[in-house]
């Protein structure tokens, strides 16, 4: 390696002790822990491979990676989607952009359970919000999270209410496209369209890519406001819920272990997919 | 800047858009504000009327019954000191940490980057759930149960969405502002400190709002790591209000909730001027 | 250079967190009790524990620590972690399971020997639920029977005759008077006869037929039966009969009580516990009414029953055959009779009054059903059973009144056996 190619390797330093001190014990035991019995409590008696066997022939396994496949396929476009409108919507600087960029941001500021209470509340089927102006048009809303075909909808909802989670990320990248790139295009005659599709856009790929993994990352570990409002009852829950009961209700910790790594499997396969098609769409310098 | 001189450059939108562009952003945030609006009224509302059929919006009878029992209930201020004093720290080592390690991952290309960069990744798709409890044994095996610095010390090794962030944001910077650095003979760190950090301040003050937010809001970390109750923090203090036995008492719950809102709003609106900063000129041709 | 001696600082901040956080070296005479109390309840629990502390003036000392979220996320992490809690509360379901995991010390001997609480001072429903495998690991201290609350006023404008405060009245005779309540107006509302959304839990309705879930052997499964299955029956006719509000309407009033105290129900299963008449004491004139109270309607056998909610306290694995430990846990618990409604142990009943004088006019009703009201029979698999029970059984019987609960019973035995064949 070139010298200044080695420097790099000091810069990554503190993040490679950390990796060893903090974060591949726990990573070990946790691998160690799938391949054994453990209630938690007591000691842990080693199984085998037995716990994942079990995995695939769960029927709750399934029905919960289908709950959240769907959810996560729905949601991550739509949130990407949802916050990047809502980026280049308060990007100049205006007269009260200021308040609109924190008023979009907010709902990424309140914990999930609170949000998750209020939100059972708004998709009351007889007395929330939503129903309430149905109604006013004349239109009888639905169950929402009491009916398993509105359930996915309503968690849905509640992702794109969220979605100026990604706001600030996106402003931040939105300030680094040099205006003259866009004065240049002016001078050729672009109208707004224009220069959003091939400026603003692909300058922003970096980030954008930033945001599918990550959001890829949460939508399958999904877990706060679910636990709170329940999925669609018999057709599963999603599947850190799952997840989680076998954890901590039912004291099998191993079995729940060894879903976490099937979840992680699928995640960092997804990952190394979008990473491989990065190429392709995500410019960088 | 004055209306005249905008309108003039043609770069912005002309008059008839920019009020649509302002309806639509009215709408959408009586949208984003709803639960917000629902929280700060349930705060003022008298018990009985906190669930009613219809839906009241508007409180009836205005009361601050809520807040002072809350206040009672929990000493939210040194909550909110105590959560400051674990943010503090984890925010200086997160942001600086990351940004550090995000520059050696952006702009080195050392052997055995990519394979690392994915090491990095998969260290945030398993779910914390299950290595909580063999971290846990670490720590208090080392005789630091009921203690802070578990959930400060590993910031100082950086935290993998922001390195991830802040690399993503160092690839969108134009080579060109480095290249005359470098050439120039200047050190990594140099050029490091003078020209990438402060041309990524949005992008550090994101990050460092999300590691304020982050800390405000973790409840798991903080409910397996802190025992005494003089170490609460504020989602400790929020989840005094719900029992698993008793009831809620939804109306205090709200206020206090509210008022763990507003340190982060008071964040939020004075970060705002970093995003406002002037428009980044071409600084090559100069 | 300024931002390197920041770093510093701050790196210093740290450290002097470190020596300030340090562990706390533990006496072999001091001993940490967890609960889930929080906010009031925990200044009332605190309260006890001074209290406690005082009188054994130096002899021992109970910490307190309060788990206000997560509670068994964080007692569970805490065993794992060897750093137990020595005494924490369990709540009936949970014994058997820790008792099995090996989390929990044996107290047989103690209990049966000890000068001012035996086994034969509690209820023998409440003393159950802290039963397994013919040893006992927990002090129960608390005991929260089912009884009926209803509305006397709504009663009286109705035109319907009220049941006595010891009634022997049959679910043929509940479902009726919900009849006569349900779909009529008053108040300016629909009113329904009951609320039922999950809660009372499904035993309410098993036993009602004179059947249970699983035997007192702890082995047998016999949710099939016939009677467990009438029972079911009485669940599925107030749904198909709409005596109830519909499952997806309830949360909109936040939570069932809410239902009652809006009087927008005739009768509600509740707990002995829960504070109607404080609440009714706070509200306008306008919106008061008079509490009335009544048993769980008797069994179809014709005995009379209630399910009760205990919990117990337990003690540490590692302190199991410790003398002093459990003189504090006795002590603890006796002072509990004096906190929480209603106590367990025959002949407290009259603390009920001193804990909460508001109760004196449901007296008759409680000191009546305190000899019938039992906790199920709990066993380790029950986590598992649980869920089959409300996401199967339970919730799908309150989305659709045609519901085939009957096969979805036999399923769920079967696989409950078969998890037991696998002990």
């Amino acid at each position: 390696m070139k010298k200044r190619q080695r420097a790099g390797f000091y810069f990554i330093l503190p993040w490679l002790i950390g990796l060893i001190v903090f974060t591949a014990f726990p990573m070990l035991a946790a691998a160690y822990i799938s391949l054994t019995d453990w209630d938690i409590v007591g000691n842990a008696k080693f199984i085998g491979l037995d716990n994942f066997k079990n995995v695939f022939r769960s029927e709750e396994f399934i029905k919960s990676l289908w709950v959240t496949f769907r959810y996560a396929i729905l949601a991550v476009p739509l949130i990407i989607a949802t916050s990047l409108t809502m980026a280049v919507m308060v990007s100049k600087n205006y007269k009260g952009m200021r308040i609109f960029r924190v008023i979009y941001y907010m709902p990424a500021i309140v914990s999930g359970v609170a949000v998750a209470i209020v939100f059972k509340w708004i998709l009351d089927p007889s007395y929330g919000l939503i129903n309430g102006v149905l109604s006013f048009f004349h239109i009888k809303g639905p169950d929402w999270l009491y009916d398993p075909d509105w359930v996915l909808p309503s968690y849905l909802i509640m992702a794109m209410w969220g979605a100026g989670g990604s706001l600030l990320t996106y402003l931040a990248a939105l300030k680094d496209i040099p205006q003259d790139l866009y004065d240049a295009a002016m001078i050729d005659g672009a109208n707004t369209w224009k220069k959003v599709k091939y400026i603003t856009i692909p300058l922003m790929t970096p980030i954008i890519f930033y945001n599918l993994v990550l959001g890829i990352i949460a939508a399958f570990r999904k877990f706060t406001d679910a636990y709170v409002l329940g999925g669609a009852g018999k057709e599963g829950n999603f599947y850190m819920v799952y997840l989680y009961e076998e954890a901590f209700s039912h004291y099998r910790m191993g079995y729940a272990t060894a879903l976490a790594w099937i979840l992680f499997a699928i995640i960092l396969l997804l990952t190394i997919i979008v990473n491989w098609t990065k190429k392709y769409w995500v410019y960088s310098e | 800047m004055s209306w005249g001189k905008r309108k003039k450059t043609g770069k912005h939108l002309g008059r008839g858009r920019l009020t649509a562009l302002y309806v639509v952003l009215v709408l959408g945030s009586v949208m984003m504000l709803l639960p917000f609006v629902w929280m700060v009224s349930t705060s003022f509302k008298v018990e009985n009327d906190i669930f009613s059929i219809p839906i009241k919006w508007l409180p009836q009878k205005i009361t601050f019954e809520n807040y002072i029992k809350a206040l009672r209930v929990v000493p939210i201020a040194k909550n909110m000191l105590n959560t400051v004093i674990i943010a503090v720290p984890k925010i200086l080592g997160e942001v600086f940490v990351s940004a550090l390690v995000a520059f050696g991952f952006a702009r080195f290309a050392f052997k055995g980057r990519n394979i690392l960069f994915m090491i990095l990744l998969a260290t945030m798709m398993l779910p914390y759930e299950v290595t909580m409890i063999p971290t846990f044994m670490i720590w208090s095996h080392l005789g630091l149960s009921d203690s802070y610095v578990p959930l400060v010390l590993p910031a100082f090794c950086g935290s993998a969405s922001f390195i991830f962030f802040m690399r993503m944001y160092f690839e969108t910077i134009p080579k060109d502002y480095e290249e005359a650095a470098w050439l120039d003979g200047a050190k990594n760190l140099k050029v490091f400190y003078m020209i990438f950090i402060p041309m990524a301040k949005p992008a550090l003050v994101t990050i460092s709002l999300w590691s304020f937010m982050g800390t405000w809001n973790d409840l798991l970390g903080q409910l397996i790591y802190i025992d005494s109750q003089h170490k609460y923090t504020v989602q400790l203090a929020l989840a005094s209000f719900s029992s698993m036995t008793g009831e809620t008492l939804w109306g205090p719950l709200m206020a206090a909730s509210c008022m763990a809102l507003i340190p982060i709003i008071a964040l939020l609106l004075y970060a705002q001027k970093y995003f406002m900063e002037g428009i980044k000129l071409g600084g090559i041709k100069g | 250079m300024k931002r390197n001696i920041l770093i510093w600082i701050v790196f210093l901040l740290v450290l002097s967190m470190l020596n300030g956080c340090s562990k706390n070296s533990k006496d072999k005479n001091t001993f940490t009790f967890a609960t889930w109390a929080a906010g009031t309840e925990l200044e009332e629990f605190q309260a006890v524990i001074d209290k406690v502390n005082e009188e054994a003036a130096g002899e021992y000392k109970i910490e307190v620590l309060s788990i206000p979220s997560d509670y068994y996320v964080k007692i569970s992490t805490k065993i794992a972690a060897k750093n137990s809690p020595d005494f924490f509360w369990l709540t009936q379901e949970l014994i058997s399971k820790y008792a099995k995991m090996g989390a929990l010390a044996d107290i047989t001997e103690q209990f049966k020997h000890s000068d001012s609480l035996t086994p034969d001072m509690y209820y023998e429903g409440v003393l159950a639920s802290a039963e397994y495998n013919g040893s006992y690991w927990g002090l129960p201290w608390i005991a929260n029977p089912i009884i009926v609350f209803y509305n006397k006023t709504m009663f009286d404008e109705l035109g319907i005759e009220c049941p006595t405060a010891t009634d022997d009245w049959t679910w043929e005779e509940f479902i009726d008077i919900c009849r006569q309540v349900s779909g009529k107006e008053y108040k300016g509302n629909t009113v329904y006869g009951t609320i039922i959304d999950g809660w009372p839990n499904i035993e309410t309705f098993i036993w009602a037929g004179g059947g249970d879930i699983i035997a007192k052997d702890g082995e047998t499964i016999v949710l099939a039966s016939e009677e467990a299955k009438k029972g079911m029956g009485y669940l599925q006719t107030i749904i198909k009969e709409g005596l109830s509000p519909r499952y997806a309407e309830v949360a909109s009033l936040g939570s069932n009580n809410v239902w009652f105290e809006k009087q927008r129900v005739a009768m509600f299963f509740g707990g002995v516990q829960d504070n109607f008449e404080t609440k009714v004491d706070k509200m306008d004139e306008s919106e008061k009414f008079e509490i009335g109270y009544a048993p769980m309607p008797v069994c179809d056998d014709g005995s009379p029953w209630s399910f009760d909610w205990t919990a117990s306290t337990v003690m540490a694995k590692s302190l199991e055959g410790n003398d002093l430990a459990y003189k504090a846990l006795e002590a603890v618990t006796k002072t509990f009779f004096e906190w929480k409604i209603v106590p367990p142990v025959k002949g407290s009943i009259n603390n009920v009054i001193k804990i909460n004088p508001k109760k004196e006019v449901a007296m008759e009703t409680i000191a009546y059903i305190m000899d019938y009201a039992r906790s199920a029979n709990y066993i380790p698999e029950w986590s598992d059973i649980n869920d089959k029970l409300w996401y199967n059984l339970y919730v799908s019987l309150l989305n659709d009144a045609s519901f085939d609960y009957r096969s979805q019973m036999d399923e769920i035995q079967a696989y409950s056996q078969d998890l037991i064949s696998k002990r």
